[in-house]
């Protein structure tokens, strides 16, 4: 009888599984002192060890239970509009800011209008004008103004980073101006060193090339390529600079040419181990450069020139419009927007967005909240660039990977990305 | 390979026309014979081919040795020295830490629990659905099976929502059953197919003398069809349980509760926002890896007899 072996086998081994996992129901709680909460936040995370608190305290003082759910990024991204549209939604989530994601839900009607919350709460006190700008969606879904959806309880923003030792060794000071920066990048490259770690298969040369229009640029620009306010000249000054100044700088050796090749997470290690003495990316490194360099000194300054910089408010609270226990949920949110909390945000890598700068007592997150602090008082948060369509990302890394290989002038780049940008904005816009 | 030839071949002709215990002596003989043959002279052609063999092998093998020498690193060591040195020490953090977020053997409970269910369903599904297109021969039976395998053809990004809501609508979202129908059905389409145009070709003397013999339907589907195939019948299980297990896209959208997830849905926890912990990654894909590594093994004397071996010429 061999051949019911094989057969006998797998049916042991589903009947083993079905053992296992037991019945597998999941149980409709539908409890009223329930709070069913997801985030997607690591365990040992800033936001992750803060929340864990914000979870205690807010079971204590209401005497209510959380039942947490640690979700992956990828799931709630992916699977977000399904499963708030049935009853398997949770009291509150953590999800992605942006047009795509929050905005999308909100003009599907899925997620909680919050106008009367935040007002009730002062939580609109607390947030700077350019964080509330993800925070909330007028009725197509584009963020920017209309009625909140969103809580948002950390930032992020791109500074650069840079090798201190490497720095005394050249005899380097930081740089206050971009001419200063650039001589910088001079000595370094007279000494035969790349200074800066770059990646244009991802995201990092892509903050550069805007962080350089930035610092040509004022509100309006921002407000124009971001919020659709207004036509933007792929030919003005802003854009011009950022494409030549690439150029220029490929040229001159300062981004390597293999660049176009290499990943965000290959750049952060080339400074990490390091190879190279600068790189410019964003704040969610901050902890991971804490915890891995320990061959030699480092240190943040936001960039040299600019009033404003890429960042935004991080990703946020959103209640969906089925959950099950809303006001639970706001109680929730206020607890994390407590000076404590925040606080335990800022003081394990994080940037709180309403934190005491008296209560940061580890130093080198002081030196990280106090970039972003004057980020936000001079309202220099200028979002990313690829925020506007859904497509720009790869398009622009694209764009800026011929640049520097060479295989496309500056002018011919500029004008490819405008059309891709205004085709992409004009599907939204309509 | 050419082993692999043989012995399909011969499991061909000895499956249907010998009884197991004169099977055991050809083999005898054969191996006797390929041992004290003739003095066989290696061509360059043959060291060519070995090389490419060779080639082939390394780099096929290169991602799965990058897995291993990464997930016993620490992450300042991969920092520090790149991806492709061995590890200076062996480090255990990652695996474990991975295990303990993500409550690994529930995982593995619900990926064996489905992928055997769905393999075992698919097969017997297959089964009936060729019997009846491959010996039965129902009018229209190319129609038919052109309208099954578009389930597979079609890629599952388009399926998504229509099974979304029609699961939803019966209350089977969020629930393990709900991706055990699902992939019942894709993967029997594939097996129908396989199978129907494996039945085709059947001899028709051993169908025509069983019914000689008085026998029904059914009993000629479970005492003659099915010990003949029963080879392919294998194959196919073993595929059918490797290609679910895989699965990511239709378990990410159904499996909503964090305890009805399979191995392949809690990898994508270690995967942030921009961040990305390559160490603790490499660690989870190793322990994804592993069962199905060790189911094949378990599994691959009948897998190398290859898918058509029930076929009979």
């Amino acid at each position: 009888m061999k051949h019911t072996r094989l057969v006998g086998a797998a049916a042991a081994i589903a009947a083993a599984a079905l053992v296992l996992t037991g019945c597998s129901g999941s149980g409709d709680s539908g409890d009223d002192n329930v709070l069913r909460l997801w985030h997607y936040e690591g365990a040992d995370s800033a936001m992750g060890i803060a929340w864990d608190q914000a979870i205690t305290t807010f079971e204590k003082e209401t005497g209510a239970t959380v039942e947490f759910e640690e979700k992956s990024f990828e799931q709630i991204r992916s699977t977000a509009s399904q499963v708030l549209n049935s009853d398997e939604a949770p009291d509150i989530l953590e999800y992605n800011k942006g047009n795509a994601t929050a905005g999308l839900l909100s003009s599907q009607g899925l997620l909680t209008n919050l106008d009367d919350v935040v007002a009730e709460h002062g939580w609109d006190d607390r947030l700077s004008p350019s964080l509330q700008t993800t925070a909330r969606y007028d009725e197509r879904g584009i963020m920017g103004s209309g009625s909140w959806y969103g809580v948002p309880n950390y930032g992020e923003f791109v500074e650069v980073y840079y090798n201190k030792d490497a720095f005394d060794a050249a005899g380097l000071e930081i740089p206050t101006t971009i001419d200063e920066f650039e001589s910088v990048l001079q000595a370094f490259t007279a000494q035969g060193v790349t200074p800066l770690a770059e990646s244009a298969a991802e995201y990092p040369l892509g903050q550069l090339w805007y962080q350089l229009a930035l610092s040509k640029a004022d509100r309006s620009f921002v407000d124009d390529y971001q919020l659709y306010t207004g036509d933007v000249d792929w030919q003005g000054p802003e854009i011009s600079y950022a494409t030549e100044t690439i150029k220029d700088w490929t040229d001159k050796g300062y981004i390597s040419t293999d660049a176009s090749g290499i990943k965000a997470e290959d750049a952060g290690v080339e400074f990490i181990n390091g190879d190279y003495p600068i790189f410019f990316s964003g704040s969610w490194w901050h902890n991971r450069f804490a915890t891995e360099i320990d061959g030699f000194e480092w240190g943040t300054f936001l960039f040299p020139g600019a009033e404003m910089s890429p960042g935004s408010a991080g990703n946020m609270w959103v209640v969906p419009e089925n959950a099950k226990n809303k006001e639970l949920a706001y109680e929730f949110i206020d607890i994390t927007m407590r000076p404590e909390i925040q606080a335990l945000i800022g003081n394990n890598g994080g940037v709180p967005v309403a934190a005491d700068p008296a209560d940061i007592t580890d130093e080198k997150s002081a030196e990280l909240i106090a970039n972003f602090n004057a980020l936000t008082e001079r309202d220099g948060i200028a979002f990313y660039p690829d925020w506007p369509t859904p497509t720009f990302y790869d398009q622009l890394n694209a764009g800026l990977q011929e640049l520097v290989n060479g295989t496309k002038s500056p002018a011919e780049v500029q004008q490819q990305l405008g059309e891709q940008y205004q085709a992409g904005v004009d599907d939204i816009v309509g | 390979m050419s082993a692999v030839l043989d012995e399909t071949t011969a499991t061909l002709e000895a499956s249907v026309l010998e009884p197991p215990k004169d099977r055991e002596g050809r083999q005898r003989g054969r191996r006797g014979r390929s041992r004290g043959g003739g003095p066989t002279r290696r061509t360059t052609g043959d060291w060519v081919v070995l090389l490419v063999a060779i080639v082939l092998g390394f780099l096929i093998a290169v991602p799965f040795l990058m897995i291993l020498i990464n997930s016993f690193k620490s992450p300042a060591d991969y920092s520090t020295s790149g991806p492709l040195t061995l590890p200076t020490s062996l480090y255990f953090d990652g695996i474990v830490a991975f295990w303990e977020r993500v409550d690994f053997p529930q995982k593995l409970g619900n990926s064996i629990f489905i992928s055997g269910l769905v393999a075992v369903f698919a097969v017997a599904l297959s089964m009936f659905n060729a019997f009846a297109l491959g010996i039965g021969r129902v009018k229209g039976r190319l129609w038919i099976v052109v309208i099954i395998l578009l389930a597979n053809m079609l890629p599952q990004e388009v399926l998504l929502y229509p099974l979304y809501f029609m699961f939803k609508e019966v209350g089977l979202y969020d629930s393990q059953w709900a991706v055990i129908i699902i992939f019942t059905v894709i993967q029997s389409a594939f097996g129908t197919y396989l199978l129907a145009s494996v039945y085709g070709t059947f001899p028709k003397e051993l169908l025509e003398a069983a019914s000689l013999d008085g026998a029904s339907r059914w009993q000629i589907l479970w005492r003659v069809v099915y010990p003949i195939s029963r080879p392919t019948l294998s194959v196919l299980l073993i595929f059918f349980f490797i290609w679910t297990w895989n699965e990511f896209l239709i378990p990410l959208t159904f499996l909503v509760s964090n305890d009805t997830q399979t191995v392949p849905v809690a990898i994508t926890v270690l995967q942030g926002d921009r961040l990305m912990d390559v160490t603790t990654t490499s660690a989870s894909a190793l322990l994804g890896l592993i069962p199905t590594l060790v189911f094949f093994l378990i599994f691959q004397r009948t897998l190398t007899r290859g898918i058509t071996a029930g076929a009979v010429k």
